[in-house]
């Protein structure tokens, strides 16, 4: 047991550097409306001039991964629910695809489809959420009432698909127990149908409108270099014009027979972010149709044959093998082969990658949650260094975080 | 079905510690029939480069450049991880970071494992992960650091590893030379119960909750009933 050796945590009013002039240092946060959760920032203030943002972040921190050390393989879906809890499905299936690539599981096509599907359905969630509290910070205090109406359509979707709508925990080792209901098909098409106009009214309120294009235009630039540099992911790198997305570089599941294209941004500021982010949900919307027109109406939804999946209900009570198969599962899970794998996924924040070490039990030796948010959010001091005080909230809303992912 | 014993080929190597020896032999062994033939993607390569090391541009630069450094190469699901020794780290991500033809310039990934309970030393592994847009492929180099000895940094090569080596010094106490900041980055600055995820840290903790206010004589809330 090492002692913690402390920084310079301990927070000064001013700092005086003579000449009449002084610093000012404030915390912003941790209970700050705008920091999206619980994260604190101490701000270095020359006049309303940031110089310099330190984040401090921990608050929601859970030990996630340390949880998912003493959990077997497949109990510990409900805790990727809880790790981005905006985008749930998205979570699952970075999970639930890593521990298949552990297993050498490959789940039916059926599954794959339905797979995909909710996580663009996630992904337009998650950006929803992302776009309303974003232009809320900004000032916008409309925009919230419509994502969130949109986003509700979305909820509901979830809820009759899996039963939940928050915490859906809806992805299974190897495929699906349920199936997509027709009713869900019909409430995913509905909404396919009312979204286009209302992304449209979205854009139609902020696009032109002089005050959002003041508050983000050349604000937070962030060069490719620099965001290379700084490893970040998703929208944030898109933003600076570099076309790193993992559907298109390291397709998984069926995103190669998907036609979509990568919104790139120019500039690398926030109006781009935002440009990319309300893009992306069109594309989303796109691979969403080419799902529901290619997905085979009939075939397995879960992935049989193999010691690793949960057999299915119907054989399990005609079978004795696989009753047995059963038992054992429930009781004592399945011991995954030795080894290590890392299987990452575009998330609607970035890559979302898992990393688990294997040492032939039935639970993870190491299990390691790289979100996107976290590491992005590294780069807030970089953007914040030089600009106003007012612009550190749009700063943090166009990384896009949550808290629950950054502290895990 | 034999559900306790392990998938075939997946049978622990002669050597016992080692956690990658035998990773080579594992391979996918279910029957696939009924189930759509699917383009999966572990199975197409070029995602971590050729699976040969005598094939891959990586392997291939680190060893002509570092020839006593890079101690292993292992394939498992098509990826690819380099052992390599910690003291020459910053270079060959220099390299890597720097060649034309590799340019891996991204940071993806930086992480350790506790290796307590596979080797009797050194105790941990540090491992990076990096992806290369150029190429579209990913790389992991893993390194074996003692309990005692510094990591070293690697925040001049990327900016990304600041925080990924600020949470593995948080939650291991790896301590890494050469880091501008390392402070606790998770935890509170005031944590004096040592770093959590190491493997003889109590899934509870060192001490009992103790719900604030009741600290004097106050009964622990939550009993110690879970394993480890």
């Amino acid at each position: 047991m090492t002692p913690a050796t402390l920084g310079s945590w301990a927070v000064e009013d001013e700092q005086d550097l003579g000449d009449g002039q002084r610093l000012m240092i404030i915390n912003m946060g941790p209970q700050h409306p705008s920091t999206h959760g619980v994260m604190r920032i101490v701000l270095t203030l020359d006049g309303e001039t940031i110089v310099h943002a330190d984040p401090v972040i921990g608050y929601l921190h859970r030990g996630v991964e340390k949880i998912g050390e003493t959990r077997r393989y497949s109990q510990f879906t409900p805790w990727t629910d809880r790790t981005d809890y905006v985008a749930a499905p998205l979570n699952n299936l970075g999970y639930i695809l890593t521990v298949e690539k552990l297993c050498g599981i490959v789940a039916p096509e059926r599954a794959q489809y339905i797979r995909v599907l909710m996580a663009e359905c996630s992904r337009i969630a998650s950006h929803l959420v992302w776009l309303g509290t974003h232009a809320l910070d900004i000032g916008a205090l409309s925009m919230v009432l419509y994502t969130f109406t949109e986003r509700e359509k979305l909820l509901d979707i979830f809820e009759d698909f899996c039963g939940a709508r928050l915490t859906t925990n809806m992805m299974e080792i190897g495929g699906f127990s349920r199936s997509l209901k027709q009713t869900t098909i019909v409430q995913i098409e509905n909404f396919l149908k009312t979204f286009p106009a209302a992304i449209q009214d979205f854009m139609d309120l902020l696009d032109d409108n002089p005050i959002w294009i003041a508050r983000t235009r050349g604000v937070g630039v962030i060069e490719p270099d620099v965001a290379l540099d700084y490893g970040l992911t998703g929208a944030c790198l898109r933003g600076s014009g570099i076309n790193y997305d993992i559907r298109k570089a390291q397709p998984y599941l069926i995103y190669d027979r998907m036609d979509f294209e990568v919104p790139l941004g120019t500039q690398g500021d926030v109006y781009d972010r935002y440009l990319v982010r309300v893009e992306e949900m069109r594309q989303a919307m796109r691979i969403i149709r080419q799902c529901l027109d290619q997905m085979p109406t009939d075939g397995p939804i879960m992935s049989n044959d193999s010691n690793y999946v949960i057999p299915p209900h119907d054989t399990v009570l005609r079978t004795a093998e696989d009753m047995q198969r059963h038992f054992v599962w429930v009781i004592k899970g399945f011991n995954a082969p030795k080894g290590e794998v890392y299987m990452a996924i575009e998330h609607s924040k970035g890559e979302l990658g898992h990393y688990i070490v294997s040492d032939g039990t039935n639970t993870p030796y190491r299990l390691r949650i790289r979100t996107p948010d976290f590491v992005n959010l590294q780069v807030l001091p970089y953007m914040a260094e030089g600009a106003m005080l007012a612009d550190s909230v749009a700063l943090i809303g166009t990384i896009d975080i949550v808290l629950g992912s950054v502290d895990r | 079905m034999a559900d306790d014993q392990a998938p075939a080929g997946a049978e622990t190597p002669e050597s016992g510690l080692d956690l990658l020896a035998g990773a080579r032999l594992v391979e996918p062994a279910h029957d696939m029939t009924g189930i759509a033939k699917i383009n999966s993607v572990w199975v197409t390569s070029g995602y971590w480069g050729p699976l040969s090391e005598e094939m891959h541009p990586a392997i291939v630069a680190l060893r002509a450049a570092f020839p006593d450094e890079v101690e292993q190469v292992v394939f498992f699901r098509d990826e690819v991880t380099l052992i390599v020794k910690a003291q020459k780290l910053i270079e060959m991500c220099l390299l890597l970071r720097d060649d034309p033809e590799l340019s891996y310039r991204m940071l993806t990934d930086l992480t350790a494992v506790d290796m307590l309970r596979m080797r009797s030393a050194p105790r941990f592994d540090v491992v990076v992960t990096l992806y290369s847009v150029k190429n579209r492929q990913r790389l992991r180099l893993k390194t074996a650091i003692d309990e005692q000895q510094a990591c070293p940094s690697l925040t001049a090569v990327w900016s990304a590893a600041n925080w990924l080596e600020r949470e593995c010094y948080d939650m291991f106490g790896i301590t890494f030379a050469g880091h501008p900041d390392l402070r606790r980055m998770l935890l509170a600055e005031d944590w004096d119960e040592g770093h959590p995820l190491r493997k003889d840290y109590p899934m509870r903790g060192y001490k009992p909750y103790v719900e604030p206010g009741f600290e004097e004589g106050a009964a622990p809330r939550i009993k110690d009933f879970r394993r480890l």
